[in-house]
């Protein structure tokens, strides 16, 4: 196990140096300079040059990339022109939120899609099976923004139940701090069910087709049982990498969300350096969630060699 | 020097306001004290320190309304009114002006606020060293003298009849920062703000919450009604929106590009829609120098071309209010006659065939869902006429030095909302000023522009700002859509919103009912 995990690591560092680079190659090809950025209405020639000299913007491309990577590697992210903040400590300010919100997400997410899978694979190609399927299709379809403003207009400003936008730390305040996140995860969570569910049906639908199911049942074990207990950890397989990679497609949605119920969270974080135009956080920040996802991807590699031991052991 | 300017030329020709007129109009026990309010604003505020931000945006206008005090500020009637300044005179050239100032005031840190203070606040912004983006605005002024603790003095390079008005507003160079506090917190003064206004930043969240808490010191505290101000960023104009309506926020930054929601919450009775109409407008400039705008006929045909009351529906539902002239409802500068071009497509077409040659060009538009509507809009309108324009997406920073260095055939640039015309009037049209987009010189623009700073008498003034707005528009070197308006919605309860001179939706001194 620990020669998998090692070769696994090592995998990692090309990956991430990838991710580096086309990190700062983005940064750098955005339209707007740096220094015309910093200087606003007053970016006459003269100035922007002595700007640009003084940044380093003047040097080739390389040149400055591997000056960003050397302060990366001694633990420097830069820090922001605009509110002199440094990359980390605008992140890790940001982070736990975002955190909070995608793990709520993805709990919803589970809590909606695992039990419908389980129930439309039991009784596969019946009218509730049918129904369900074709509603996760439907859900699939709608935009977050779309569901986004639904739920506030029905939850906030008709029924009054929750905060139509805002946040309170759950360090302050654990009952509030859920309110406010209620309706971004559940944003979040409707997009991302539909995905879970099909998966887990239809793994589970192969597995129930299995020998030792069919023994289970004659051996005259309950239908619950057989199905939460024989059918879903063989079929939790591909669910596992789905919950890996919805957390990159989370981390998108976050950028939507986030703008909408005015979270303070990463994505928030994005689109104001993005708007903004503050190329330092920009980078900093899309490097950091780039070896985030790398990170949980290497992980969920991990447990996938927890539940099925013929992958550490090379033979699947 | 100081005593020099002192005892010269100050002729005292305006001792404006004076403190029988000051804050008093209203009986201070009519409003109903204490509460606390949330706004919702549209941004993040990225911090006070001019050093840092360069220039404050909207949603840090707002919290700079509160935290800090300019000299002077605008009544409801647009008349300057004393606020750190007491009284003030100015010498016969507008050269000099001087400032008395109010004593007794204290920076929220206990910092007493002086002559010294404002000096030194001064200074940090025009130091060269400095590099300060803010430094810009304020290079018409040669100096600040301190020539006793209460006494200010400005030496300015060129002269301003109305400095008192145009320093009235909590701008980055108008605020007065705490200068102990920003030497003792260095990088962190940026996001720890002190001042001398009527509320004290208490607590800061980034993205999320900036909390600010009444100043029990106050120099003027009988007037500030609210106990605490909240202020949230709330970038998403339909979920700002949906706070407003069930609660969260009291009052909500807007602007005409949400004209859906502004228009449902006319017909709320709960809510309350605060306009301003401002002065200055959305304009753009052709580049008079090169082809085809180098022949008068060209841009008269592309301004003739348009029609702004379908372009205000198409983009805002009709909100927009059409602009004429550069200084809009809200300018003190009346014209019987603007010698605006009349929207006549006909003229226009028979314009492009005298000139003869195909008119084809490109224009520069910010790369947003609005600079890409407008951009449709307008060629649409010139195509009718016979004129094809390519648009040409651009970022937002990138306009600025494209418009220096006069790379563009036409570009769109903003009259932002001033008490006075002469700063951008001046900056815009005058020869050899950098942003003199359109490239044309004329002698009789040239000496009304230097005539209409130095008079006292407004309405002369505004006589000759007529006859340079008739020159404009008959040169057609610039071209005006629609004027600034700004907007702010509340709930009905929020009373005593004062007007949004440019652009400021100040809460300091409103107060629940």
């Amino acid at each position: 196990m620990l020669g998998f995990v090692a070769r696994r690591l090592l995998y990692l560092v090309p990956v991430l140096i990838a991710v580096s680079l086309l990190t700062f190659l983005i940064a750098s090809l955005l339209p707007g300079d740096l220094a015309y950025t910093i200087l606003g209405d007053q970016a006459t020639p003269e100035k922007v040059a002595a700007l640009r000299q003084e940044m380093g913007l003047d040097q080739p491309i390389w040149v400055r990339y591997f000056g960003w990577l050397g302060n990366i590697l001694q633990g420097d992210l830069g820090r922001s022109f605009r509110t002199g903040q440094t990359v980390l400590q605008a992140v890790t300010e940001r982070l736990p939120i975002s955190l909070e919100l995608m793990v709520l997400a993805q709990v919803i997410a589970l809590a909606i899609g695992v039990p419908l899978a389980i129930i439309c694979a039991a009784r596969s190609g019946g009218p509730f099976d049918r129904f369900m399927t074709g509603t996760a299709f439907g859900m699939l379809s709608v935009p977050t923004f779309l569901s986004a403003i639904l739920l506030i207009y029905l939850f906030a400003v008709e029924l009054r139940w929750l905060p139509a936008t805002g946040y309170v730390p759950f360090g302050e305040d654990p009952a509030k701090n859920l309110r406010f996140m209620v309706l971004p995860a559940l944003t979040l969570a409707l997009a991302e069910w539909p995905g879970i569910m099909r998966v887990l049906r239809s793994d589970m639908i192969a597995t129930l087709q299995e020998d030792y199911i069919a023994l289970a049942k004659a051996k005259g074990l309950k239908a619950s049982r057989i199905l939460f207990v024989h059918a879903l950890k063989p079929s939790s397989l591909t669910l596992v990498t789905i919950t890996g990679i919805n957390i990159g497609r989370l981390i998108g949605g976050a950028v939507i969300v986030e703008t909408v119920f005015a979270l303070p969270g990463i994505g928030r974080l994005l689109v104001g350096a993005i708007t903004t135009r503050d190329l330092i956080i920009l980078q900093g920040v899309v490097l950091l969630v780039g070896a985030g996802f790398v990170l949980i991807n290497f992980i969920v590699d991990m447990l996938y060699a927890m539940l099925d031991p013929r992958i550490r052991h090379g033979h699947a | 020097m100081t005593a020099a300017v002192r005892s010269s030329a100050l002729a005292r020709l305006f001792l404006v306001a004076g403190f029988a007129v000051s804050l008093c109009a209203v009986p201070a026990n009519a409003q109903k004290k204490g509460g606390s309010i949330t706004m919702g604003l549209e941004l993040d505020i990225a911090g006070f320190d001019p050093l840092k931000v360069g220039v404050y945006d909207t949603a840090a206008l707002t919290a700079a309304a509160a935290i800090f005090d300019t000299l002077t500020y605008l009544d409801d009637k647009g008349v300057v009114q004393p606020k750190l300044a007491l009284s003030w005179s100015s010498s016969e050239d507008f050269k000099t002006w001087t400032f008395k100032l109010r004593p007794g005031v204290k920076f929220h840190d206990g910092t007493p606020f002086n002559a010294k203070a404002f000096k030194e606040n001064f200074d940090r912004q025009k130091d060269p060293a400095n590099k300060c983006r803010c430094a810009f605005y304020i290079s018409f002024v040669n100096s600040v003298e301190a020539t006793d603790e209460l006494t200010l003095v400005y030496n300015l390079k060129d002269p301003s009849v109305n400095l008192p008005s145009l320093v009235s507003f909590a701008s980055g160079n108008n605020s007065v920062h705490s200068p102990t506090a920003w030497k003792a917190k260095g990088d962190d003064y940026n996001r720890n703000p002190v001042g001398t206004g009527p509320f004290i930043l208490k607590s800061w969240t980034a993205g999320d919450r900036l909390v600010l808490e009444k100043n029990p010191d106050y120099w003027d505290k009988d007037r500030v009604y609210l106990d605490r101000i909240v202020l949230k960023p709330l970038p998403d104009a339909q979920s700002r929106f949906a706070s407003l309506q069930s609660g969260e926020a009291d009052v909500i930054w807007d602007d005409e590009a949400d004209a859906d929601n502004i228009q449902k919450a006319q017909k709320d009775p709960k809510l309350t829609v605060h306009t301003y109409a401002g002065s200055g407008a959305a304009v753009a400039a052709f580049n008079t120098k090169v082809a085809p705008f180098d022949d008068v006929r060209v841009r008269q045909a592309l301004v003739m071309a348009l029609d702004r009351k379908k372009m205000s529906q198409a983009l805002t539902n009709g909100l927009a209010r059409p602009a004429t002239n550069p200084y809009g409802d809200g300018s003190w500068v009346k014209c019987k006659d603007d010698g605006a071009l009349p929207e006549d497509a006909e003229k226009a077409k028979a314009l492009i065939k005298e000139y003869g040659k195909p008119v084809e060009f490109k224009m520069l538009v910010t790369a947003t869902p609005r600079g890409r509507a407008t951009g449709q809009v307008l060629q649409q309108f010139w195509k009718r006429v016979g004129a094809n324009m390519e648009i040409e997406q651009v970022d937002q920073a990138t306009i600025p030095p494209r418009a220096f260095m006069r790379q563009f055939q036409v570009t769109p640039w903003r009259i932002v909302d001033l008490a006075d015309p002469d700063v951008q009037m001046y900056a815009n049209f005058r020869t050899g000023s950098p942003v003199a987009l359109a490239n044309y010189s004329n002698p009789e623009l040239d000496q009304l522009l230097d005539r209409a700073r130095v008079t006292a008498d407004q309405a002369k003034r505004a006589e000759d700002y007529c006859a340079i707005s008739r020159l404009i528009n008959k040169e057609a070197i610039w071209y005006w859509t629609f004027q600034n308006t700004y907007y702010a919605m509340s709930s009905a309860k929020v009373k005593g919103l004062p007007k949004m001179y440019s652009g400021i939706v100040d809460v300091s001194r409103v107060w629940l009912e």
